[in-house]
């Protein structure tokens, strides 16, 4: 009863016919190649080709050149000690400036905004060959749409939120753990974001992408004996795969999509992650200052400790979330064990 | 009945009838499959909402998504509590476990039935395994109840929130950090394959030429594309990763590691 795949000998190469709406601004390069041990998984063994288009290079070119300028601003930071910053890759930080005007120089932000007006064109002009893509092969444009989702977010985290916030400051820093603190720092600056109605409902639709991705997955996998995985001709002309996969779960929990509406259910809860993300973000710390006594006033939330509701409203406002490097002695190298050079001496300086 | 359901709804291949010939849970009910593992999982789940109607009622709360059904004090250790001081918590966790062992093995029924693979319940028990190591396995290995979390709409946010601070920066945790990865990881896969099947069904007469065109589109757009099958052996396996790192996450915490901060502050002999 378990299923066996049909495991077939490698399939003939796949390559797209040529086409007048490839159009004059790239071209399909490289051979198509197999890699057998792909089959093993019973994923597609073919490699390539791939469309070297306008907008693929120039994304490509600002990606590197982006990249270029954040290992540069590491290597500052690590007074010109490539070795050190290898070893230190993890906390290596190029931080945003303060305010939003133009940084005064490099390492006071100025690495910062050229890494991120680089990555900004990157991914734009990534959309614009995906968009060119979609055109060429005559899709719906929902991967458009879905990667523009995600664009949003970035861009609030990066770009929105700093200018309702008034300041550069207010975005991650560029670096491993740098986004792991901006993400600890924002989650307890403002409240507690927990308390966030968008970031519950962010993390619904997180956690039920991976749900449904299980629910999707092990489902296709269990019936795709009998067809079920060439679900744009299962649309079409349901079979007996199909058949099962929707009596599974009606049986099971009395609902089911079809092969169809399935995948309008994985568009939306991929899509509207995204979407709440990004409204949690935007409101935090703009029309909301504290998500704790949010959801104190509107009786979600049990109030815990002595801490009355008019305590905290009047609270100070929460301190900027990093302060300038020669301000507070937040350089890991001199702030924590010192590394490499000897520490001064106590008096001498 | 969808026009097709008759074909495929017959009775046997149960655990009961396989054992004693006959099995009386062997029946549907309107769109619903009962089975044995339903009737159990439909009575643990009653008996659960009886006992969180009751909790509630003893709270005196009315308000849904403020009340909070919490652990039992850490003075009880590893025993029983008093149903008000963490009894009522106890009981809906074991019906709890109870309902989601019975629904992962009405669904291996189900799959009989169907003559299908048994990656759904499989897929499930991964989800169970979640449930578990956050309410019985960690719980045991810390010595005490109270380390479950609490049931409550905003009641276990606060408790994710209290056990994210208690280990100092629970960002820093590998695992947490695998485990975002992977969830992140599935909602972009998610997408992409949603996007793909949205974005070309029903575009020709051919479904072969459909499905060509998917592939092509895949492999212009980023030199590989996985295959309709690859797809859903990557989403699955990306599920079970995800899950696999989520529960290493909370059991390695209080656990082995009291400080994810601390944690990182090891030296490598010869990297110095």
């Amino acid at each position: 009863m378990p299923t066996v795949i049909a495991r077939p000998g490698l399939p003939p190469f796949e390559t797209p016919e040529p086409s007048p709406l490839d159009g004059g601004l790239g071209w399909r390069i490289g051979t198509p190649f197999h890699v057998p041990f792909l089959a093993r998984f019973g994923v597609s063994t073919q490699l390539g080709t791939i469309w070297l288009g306008f907008w693929g290079v120039l994304s490509v070119i600002f990606f590197f050149a982006g990249l270029a300028i954040e290992t540069a601003g590491g290597i500052y930071q690590m007074q010109g000690n490539v070795l050190m910053m290898v070893k230190y890759f993890a906390n290596v930080q190029v931080l945003p400036p303060e305010g939003l005007g133009m940084p005064h120089s490099l390492q006071d932000g100025g690495f910062w905004i050229g890494t991120l007006t680089c990555w900004a064109l990157s991914v734009i002009c990534w959309a614009a060959r995906c968009y060119e893509r979609l055109l060429r092969f005559q899709w719906r444009p929902y991967l458009f749409f879905a990667y523009m989702s995600a664009i949003l977010l970035t861009s609030t985290i990066w770009v929105f939120r700093p200018l309702v916030m008034g300041s550069w400051a207010e975005a991650p820093g560029l670096g491993l753990n740098s986004d792991l603190d901006w993400a600890q720092n924002f989650s307890v600056l403002w409240g507690n974001l927990y308390y966030d109605p968008w970031h519950m409902l962010a993390i619904f639709f997180l956690f039920g992408s991976t749900m449904l991705w299980g629910m999707h997955g092990a489902t296709i996998l269990a019936t795709a004996a009998e067809g079920s995985h060439k679900e744009v001709a299962e649309i079409k002309d349901m079979h007996s795969g199909s058949h099962k996969s929707m009596l599974f779960w009606r049986w099971t929990m009395g609902f089911n999509a079809n092969p169809k509406t399935i995948h309008d259910w994985l568009w939306w809860f991929s899509v509207g992650t995204v979407l709440s993300s990004s409204i949690g973000i935007i409101t935090t710390g703009t029309v909301t200052h504290d998500w704790y006594v949010w959801g104190v006033d509107h009786g979600w939330v049990q109030q815990y400790g002595p801490i009355t509701r008019d305590a905290i409203n009047g609270r100070p406002e929460p301190p900027p979330i990093r302060s300038k490097p020669e301000q507070a002695n937040n350089n890991f190298l001199t702030g924590g064990p010192t590394v490499g050079a000897p520490a001064p001496a106590q008096g001498q300086q | 009945m969808l026009s097709f359901e008759g074909v495929y709804r017959k009775r046997g291949g149960t655990l009961l009838s396989g054992l004693f010939g006959s099995d009386p849970f062997d029946f549907w009910v309107g769109r619903f499959y009962v089975g044995l593992f339903g009737a159990i999982s439909l009575g643990a789940t009653f008996l659960g909402i009886a006992v969180i109607a009751f909790a509630i009622s003893r709270i005196g709360d009315g308000d849904l998504a403020r009340v909070t059904i919490t652990a039992p004090l850490r003075e009880y250790g590893l025993g029983f509590a008093g149903f008000d001081q963490g009894g009522a918590w106890q009981t809906i966790v074991i019906l709890a476990t109870v309902a989601f062992a019975a629904w992962a093995l009405r669904e291996v029924e189900i799959c009989r039935k169907l003559e299908m693979g048994y990656h759904v319940p499989i897929m499930f028990s991964f989800a169970i395994s979640a449930w578990l190591v956050l309410q019985v396995i960690r719980p045991l290995l810390m010595g005490c109840w109270c380390e479950g979390f609490d049931l409550g709409f905003t009641g276990h946010l606060t408790w994710v929130s209290n056990t994210g601070f208690r280990y100092q920066n629970f960002y820093l945790n590998p695992f947490h950090a695998f485990g975002v990865l992977g969830f992140f990881l599935t909602a972009m896969v998610l997408g992409m394959h949603g996007s793909a099947i949205l974005g070309t069904y029903n575009t020709d007469p051919d479904p072969v030429k459909e499905t060509s065109n998917v592939d092509n589109f895949w492999r212009d757009y980023i030199g590989y594309s996985i295959g309709e099958l690859g797809i859903h052996v990557l989403g699955f396996w990306l599920a079970i990763y995800t899950l696999i790192m989520s529960d290493l996450c909370i059991l390695t915490s209080g656990t082995v590691v009291k400080d994810w901060v601390d944690f990182w502050h090891f030296s490598i002999p010869w990297f110095h």
